[in-house]
């Protein structure tokens, strides 16, 4: 049963070490995108944007996509971790659990976070955002959102800590509130552009929010999985990860279904013919929806997830996680594919004034440094997690020893 | 659940504290003062009505008669004017002297464009043509561009045109994700000299041409070692640096055709507004309620 402070009952083990085997292939994965990620990292700071692909037509590109997953992730563990937390379902009750939800959520917005900043034609002015900030742009009030989020999750992680003086979850209740929105506003980001038909939709929100819970759900079963067998209650964490499966595969039915739900109003237009989504089904890219998207993050996981076969479950969460990019992607890049005006790539002509766009070498390797990013900040969190245990251990064991004294 | 009474209670107010403070912030930023921009007499300028001794006369150059509206126009302050353009395609020629000239007064890089000519083919074999339609910024009354940007790095000033402060602009681009026509271009720091190999040599050492200040916004921009408006969103805004000391928009300028008037809509004797009267002018993508300041006729 849970004390409420994490000593007994705990799938992910507060103070016990991560398995030795999951610390070697972190390792390897860590070292294989940081490597390559800081020379993405390199051309970025020493050629600026010119090593990156996207234009003024196409101005947004892979990293921001990479942000936007990133983002989806922290908040959609987030939600389902507090959840998990508020509602003492086995496996996520104890404070140790919702410290490495916490810890996972920053560690995927701080990379998301870098990828955008990265992205900015002006780095040097990222924080005039914060100090002179115009909500009627979404991307202001994400950026705050963002913002008090950290902050929350940091006071969380402090209070998860100490004596319980009833503050832990209403401040959690808010926390999620946050989580909730700053996915669901990535769909209002792109929903408000009335330019971009393919964007203007009021179901846009729901679907972001929807595609953050299905990779946040599926990075927090990977979180759980790795760790369920250094588990100090086996049958709690076998049930957390049930619960996760369960959830994934709920979440990934209503997410596709919400996509059908969009894809059929152009499909079913009796109207103007729908250039984006005929991009996405039979572009040059159409492998990105059909294979990438639909069959191994929305098909395959679902069918794993459905079989008794555990290791298959690991397999799907991973997928959905690493293959729910597509759908960022999906919706980013094919709809400012298309122009309103015809004719205005011919008028002047420039690789920067052009309805496509490829992604360059460099930007996919600073792909793979927010992913050595993320895993840095994770593990540094758990190691502070320890550190901070350790030191009050030490500490109520001198309090213990001059009271016997 | 797991949570005591008190716990529910302290949730629901941060909660509720937290919708009403994001509801408050929207609020504030949908009703908040565009930025001060100069109005009043500090706008108003003294030109000569009669530039280079030309007189008024039947059938004289378009030039001449915009010239004086605007010499009438600038002696108004800023927020009695109202800027428009008005483009007529029947006598585009397609010549694109509109463009070049846009390109050496703003001193515009590779992948910088403000006024591109749209070329369309027209008609049916053996009656075919080619339809031209210049298009600069559209100076909108409902800019799609404004209300995106993060940091209120762009805006609509009183006289009608919306411009962008290059040292607040973060680059984010979204305004150029927001613009309907495409008329915003991002700065991504390009220079001829390296986009055309070997120029540099050609031209016998350091492109001194390309660091040469544009004086958009009446400041100077020279662009060196990644400084503004590198990184910027950027577009056309009327050339107000030129209108300031009594000079066209370099398109009107330079357009060979006189296809595009330029004047004050708020001036009922302006050549502009003669022309909008007596025509049936139209909008790009009018259907979108962006209300353009730039109307096309033919």
């Amino acid at each position: 049963m849970n004390d409420g402070k994490g000593t007994a009952g705990n799938t992910l083990g507060d103070v016990a070490p991560d398995p030795r085997w999951v610390r070697w292939i972190v390792g390897i994965v860590f070292v294989a995108t940081l490597v390559p990620g800081l020379i993405g990292l390199w051309f970025r700071v020493s050629h600026g944007h010119l090593s990156a692909g996207y234009g003024s037509y196409v101005p947004w590109g892979l990293w921001v996509a990479l942000y936007f997953h990133g983002v989806g992730i922290a908040g959609g563990a987030f939600v389902v971790g507090g959840l998990g937390h508020l509602f003492d379902w086995a496996g996520f009750s104890d404070r140790a659990v919702l410290r490495a939800t916490i810890a996972l959520s920053v560690a995927a917005l701080l990379p998301a976070l870098l990828a955008i900043w990265l992205d900015l034609g002006r780095m040097d002015r990222a924080m005039e955002i914060f100090l002179r900030p115009n909500f009627t742009s979404m991307m202001a009030f994400n950026a705050w959102m963002y913002g008090l989020f950290l902050l929350l999750a940091a006071v969380l992680w402090v209070l998860s800590f100490g004596e319980d003086r009833g503050w832990l979850k209403p401040m959690l209740c808010l926390a999620m509130l946050f989580a909730l929105l700053f996915p669901s506003q990535s769909g209002a980001f792109f929903g408000v552009v009335e330019a971009k038909k393919f964007w203007h939709s009021a179901l846009l929100p729901f679907v972001f929010l929807t595609s953050a819970l299905v990779a946040g759900t599926a990075v927090l079963y990977v979180l759980h999985a790795l760790r369920a067998r250094s588990a100090a209650a086996p049958s709690q964490a076998a049930e957390a990860l049930g619960r996760l499966r369960r959830l994934l595969q709920g979440l990934l039915v209503a997410y596709f279904g919400l996509e059908f739900a969009e894809f059929s109003i152009y499909l079913w237009n009796p109207g103007p013919h729908a250039p984006e989504v005929n991009l996405i089904l039979s572009g040059p890219y159409w492998w990105v929806f059909w294979v990438v998207h639909l069959l191994l993050s929305g098909l395959l996981p679902f069918v794993l997830l459905a079989l008794r076969w555990r290791p298959g479950w690991l397999a799907a969460a991973l997928l959905a996680a690493v293959g729910f990019v597509s759908a960022r992607l999906n919706i980013l890049i094919p709809a400012q594919t298309v122009g309103e005006l015809r004719g205005l790539v011919e008028a002047f002509r420039h690789p920067r004034l052009e309805y496509s766009y490829e992604a360059t070498t460099a930007e996919y390797l600073v792909g793979l440094l927010l992913v050595a990013v993320g895993l840095g900040v994770f593990f540094a969190a758990r190691r502070a997690e320890g550190v901070v245990l350790r030191l009050r251990a030490a500490g109520a064991r001198a309090e213990e020893k001059h009271h016997v004294g | 659940m797991g949570m005591t009474r008190r716990e529910l209670v302290r949730a629901g107010l941060l909660v509720a504290g937290g919708t009403a403070a994001a509801g408050g912030a929207v609020l504030h930023g949908r009703l908040r003062a565009a930025p001060e921009d100069p109005r009043g007499p500090a706008t108003v300028r003294r030109l000569p009505e009669d530039p280079g001794g030309v007189a008024a006369a039947s059938g004289e150059d378009v030039l001449v008669r915009m010239q004086r509206d605007l010499a009438r126009a600038m002696a108004r302050p800023a927020e009695e004017r109202r800027w428009a353009m008005l483009i007529d395609r029947r006598r585009c020629v397609g010549c694109h002297a509109c463009t070049v000239g846009c390109i050496a007064e703003n001193r515009l890089p590779p992948g910088v464009v403000y006024r591109p000519v749209l070329t369309a083919e027209v008609g049916r074999y053996p009656q075919v043509g080619l339809s031209f339609t210049p298009r600069p910024c559209m100076q909108c009354e409902q800019p799609p561009c404004v209300p995106v940007c993060p940091v209120r790095a762009t805006w609509r000033r009183p006289d009608g045109v919306t411009v962008i402060d290059y040292d607040l602009c973060i680059g984010c681009r979204y305004c150029l994700a927001a613009c309907p026509y495409g008329a915003r271009t991002s700065d991504f720091g390009e220079d001829y000299v390296e986009a055309i190999d070997g120029a540099e040599r050609v031209l016998g050492g350091p492109a001194v041409w390309e660091r040469q200040a544009s004086r958009e916004y009446a400041k100077a921009w020279s662009r060196g070692a990644g400084e503004s408006p590198v990184g910027n969103a950027r577009k056309c805004h009327f050339c107000l640096h030129r209108l300031d000391v009594g000079q066209l928009p370099i398109c009107v300028s330079t357009c060979i055709g006189r296809a595009t008037l330029f004047g004050d809509l708020a001036d009922p004797d302006a050549l502009i507004v003669e022309r909008l009267r007596t025509e049936t002018p139209e909008t790009l993508l009018a259907h979108l309620g962006t209300r353009p300041r730039v109307f096309y006729v033919g």
